[in-house]
């Protein structure tokens, strides 16, 4: 199987779906001629033409509610934003017309759309270029949200995102463009709402997203050598939830960490938390649930600073040595 | 007299105590021991108990307050008494346990301490889990946890500690017979076997009833004797039914005239004794005793009378009952009887007997068979006085009826001896008058 970037993964997907469904398009800013910011559909351009490679003016309102109004006649947009960052722009499109639309015709218009952008810090992008917010879009009825951590779920996630029939909040991370793994040739699917068990362990649970899930098992790895040996969860979708491959791998480890990007309070941890703690897995917890995410505060531009601001490697350790105690 | 309540030592490292709730309002009546206040300590909440009665008159430390071991908490007095002054407290007697703080401690609140900690135990749920699938007390568990939290790895290695361990035989034995291996004790390392499981369970058997009297004295003394009776001799029983109008008769005109003479009141036992003295003088083969070598004809005729006492029984003697009148007889009887039950028999006083009575009629009993009390050769049982419906030629007519039933040992005494002895005293007693010949 070849390896590859978590980048040609994605962009691969966004091909192979766009061969196989030509009502499948893609819309953003600087996503033709330039390719994407980050250059995500480098060559799309050139294969399927502006009419399928849509640039837009820099208004991300435009860009999702284009894309809901598509979706609503039938075609299966994929809207990138720039920076997850400006998705605060496009949120009336996506929350009041995107998510409601299904319920509010009783099922009998559909919103088949995709919505995907990177998040995250640590590229040194300052407060409004680094944010991590992926629990607000599982805040809202009608969305559903992932995150892929690897190359091979981002192809398998983003097929699955364009054929579902409601709209997909798609979370990248910055980071995690750039990391290599096997992909398969051709069509596969992950599907949406069911998480991944990344790394097999019998004394501790880390359940993590996105870029945290490559922190965690790196962690994993570090803490092998001492002899504890950790299980690695991907949550890889955050709605829905599936928490019942955490609630069995807690039973199993009777210890839980959950690691996220984002900034601690109210974020998807909470909630796995508040699921471990109501579940089967109550009496299984031999030492209490462990939250390690991101500060609440704006992330820095200070290079040093910003690497304080969200759970690294070493943090990791730290916090599982600490459930182990 | 007002008692100021100072602030108890709970704990040997208790230095303050706060007041979480008084349960007692200031003018509530407080009895000692009763449950008046709750004290928290560093480590538990614990409720305190008063030390003396009287009326909760003033409440010192309000809830919520933190106080030093020793400093006043509350005033317990009459409801009518005059509060003391607290600057002055060296002339009132306060709550004891500046006194004797250890005795205080262990004695008074050990338990309530234990309960109290036990609630509060910290565990992990999965421990808690753990000890409740394998029946541990969590209080028995020592933490290992942060923040003294017991973990489930403590409890695990609680089960392996005290995991018992016993060979596949003993286990597949153990479960069969519901017999609970941690109740044998065996040295660490060892293996419990088959054979200290079927020790255990006889041992279960013999401890089946909740109390057990030790084999001891007068206990050994008969069981011995009775088994070494059994073993040895041969019993054969012999039954017959005796008439006895005249014998009734005879003791209601001889009570007054015995009374008189010896203030004690004529027995059907006395009669007994009398006929089978009288009897045996013509039957020496009953009065006898044998041994490997030969068989001993007694010459003294020594009746002895099984008394029953609280916890056995024992045979006082009546010697030469047969040369003794029934007056006598009577008299010394109720004398050996007296000082059987209130065990003051000298041994002279059991010993020596050549023939045995014993009689459960006072307990409806209308016939049993004996033991022989060796070494003697013959025991006679005798039954309740019974009216029964008799044939007499050839007429049913109603006749107080006892059962008698001799147990011989038949390697001096055949069955016809036994029997014709058995006629004799029959007759006796049927016609009374025979026991003055």
């Amino acid at each position: 199987m070849a390896e590859k970037l978590y980048i040609e993964a994605l962009r691969e997907g966004l091909r192979e779906e766009m061969l196989r469904d030509e009502n499948v398009f893609i819309i953003g800013e600087d996503v033709g001629l330039y390719g994407g910011a980050f250059g995500v559909t480098k060559g799309l351009f050139q294969e399927f033409g502006e009419n399928r490679i849509i640039d837009t003016p820099i208004s991300e309102a435009a860009i999702a509610g284009a894309a809901v109004g598509a979706a609503l006649c039938g075609m299966r947009p994929v809207a990138e934003i720039m920076f997850f960052d400006f998705f605060t722009i496009a949120m009336d499109q996506l929350v009041n017309q995107g998510a409601k639309n299904r319920y509010m015709f009783g099922g009998k218009a559909k919103v088949p759309m995709v919505i995907r952008g990177p998040m995250g810090c640590g590229t040194g992008a300052a407060a409004q270029h680094s944010q991590s917010f992926p629990a607000v879009f599982a805040h809202f009825p009608g969305l559903k949200v992932v995150m892929p951590s690897t190359p091979y779920d981002v192809k398998g996630l983003i097929k699955s995102a364009i054929r579902d029939n409601n709209p997909v909040v798609f979370v990248e991370h910055k980071l995690l463009y750039w990391t290599k793994g096997e992909v398969p040739e051709g069509d596969y699917t992950v599907p949406i709402g069911k998480a991944d068990v990344k790394r097999d362990g019998k004394d501790i649970t880390i359940v993590a997203g996105s870029i945290m899930v490559r922190r965690a098992l790196e962690a994993a790895q570090k803490l092998e050598e001492d002899g504890i040996d950790v299980e690695v969860v991907d949550i890889r979708s955050l709605k829905p939830l599936d928490l019942r491959t955490v609630v069995s791998s807690v039973k199993k480890t009777g210890r839980v960490l959950i690691v996220e990007d984002d900034p601690i309070s109210y974020g998807w941890g909470a909630e796995i938390a508040a699921g471990i703690a109501g579940s089967e897995a109550f009496d299984y917890l031999d030492a209490p649930i462990k939250r390690l995410a991101g500060l609440d505060i704006p992330i820095p531009y200070n290079p040093n600073l910003e690497k304080h601001a969200v759970p690294q490697v070493p943090n990791i350790i730290e916090a599982v040595r600490e459930v182990l105690r | 007299m007002a008692t100021i309540v100072k602030m108890p030592k709970l704990g040997t490292t208790m230095t303050e105590g706060t007041i979480v709730k008084w349960l007692k309002n200031e003018g509530d009546p407080v009895k000692k021991g009763e449950i008046y206040v709750e004290i928290q300590t560093d480590k538990v909440n614990i409720e305190d108990e008063a030390e003396t009665s009287g009326v909760l008159r003033k409440i010192i430390a309000k809830e919520g307050e933190t106080v030093k071991v020793g400093d006043p908490i509350a005033i317990i007095a009459e409801a009518d008494e005059e509060l003391p002054d607290l600057e002055n407290v060296d002339n009132i007697s306060t709550q004891s346990q500046e006194k004797s703080p250890q005795v205080f401690q262990q004695e008074d609140k050990t338990e309530a301490v234990k309960q109290t900690i036990s609630d509060k135990i910290k565990a992990s749920p999965a421990a808690k889990r753990v000890a409740r699938e394998n029946q541990i007390d969590l209080s028995k568990v020592t933490p290992s946890g942060p923040n003294g939290r017991i973990v489930e790895r403590d409890v695990l290695s609680y089960i392996q500690e005290h995991k018992v361990k016993a060979t596949p035989v003993a286990k597949k034995i153990a479960i069969e017979r519901q017999v609970d291996l941690k109740a044998i004790q065996k040295s660490p390392g060892q293996r419990i076997t088959k054979q200290d499981l079927e020790d255990q369970i006889i041992q279960d058997v013999d401890n089946a009833v909740d109390n057990t009297i030790p084999v001891i004295g007068m206990r050994k003394i008969i069981a011995d004797s009775m088994t070494y009776s059994k073993k040895v001799a041969p019993h054969i029983y012999l039954s017959l039914e005796v008439d006895m109008s005249k014998v009734i008769d005879l003791r209601e005109r001889l009570i007054p005239l015995v009374q008189a003479q010896h203030d004690v009141k004529l027995s059907y036992n006395h009669i007994l004794i009398k006929a089978a003295a009288t009897a045996l003088r013509l039957n020496p083969l009953i009065n006898s005793s044998f041994t490997e070598e030969k068989i001993i004809l007694k010459q003294h005729i020594n009746i002895g009378l099984a008394v029953a006492l609280e916890d056995g029984l024992i045979v006082p003697v009546i010697k030469d009952a047969d040369k003794k009148g029934l007056a006598f007889i009577a008299k010394e009887t109720e004398e050996l009887i007296q000082k059987a039950k209130s065990k003051k028999l000298l041994p002279d006083e059991y010993h020596g007997g050549t023939f045995t009575i014993t009689n459960l009629g006072m307990f409806d009993i209308e016939s049993f068979c004996a033991i022989i009390n060796q070494p003697e050769a013959a025991i006679l049982a005798v039954g309740k006085i019974i009216k029964k419906p008799v044939v007499i030629d050839d007429e049913i007519t109603i006749k107080p009826m006892m059962n008698l039933t001799l147990s011989c040992d038949h390697r001096v005494i055949d069955g016809a001896v036994g029997a014709k002895f058995l006629q004799n005293l029959k007759q006796i007693l049927e016609e009374p008058i025979n026991m003055l010949l």
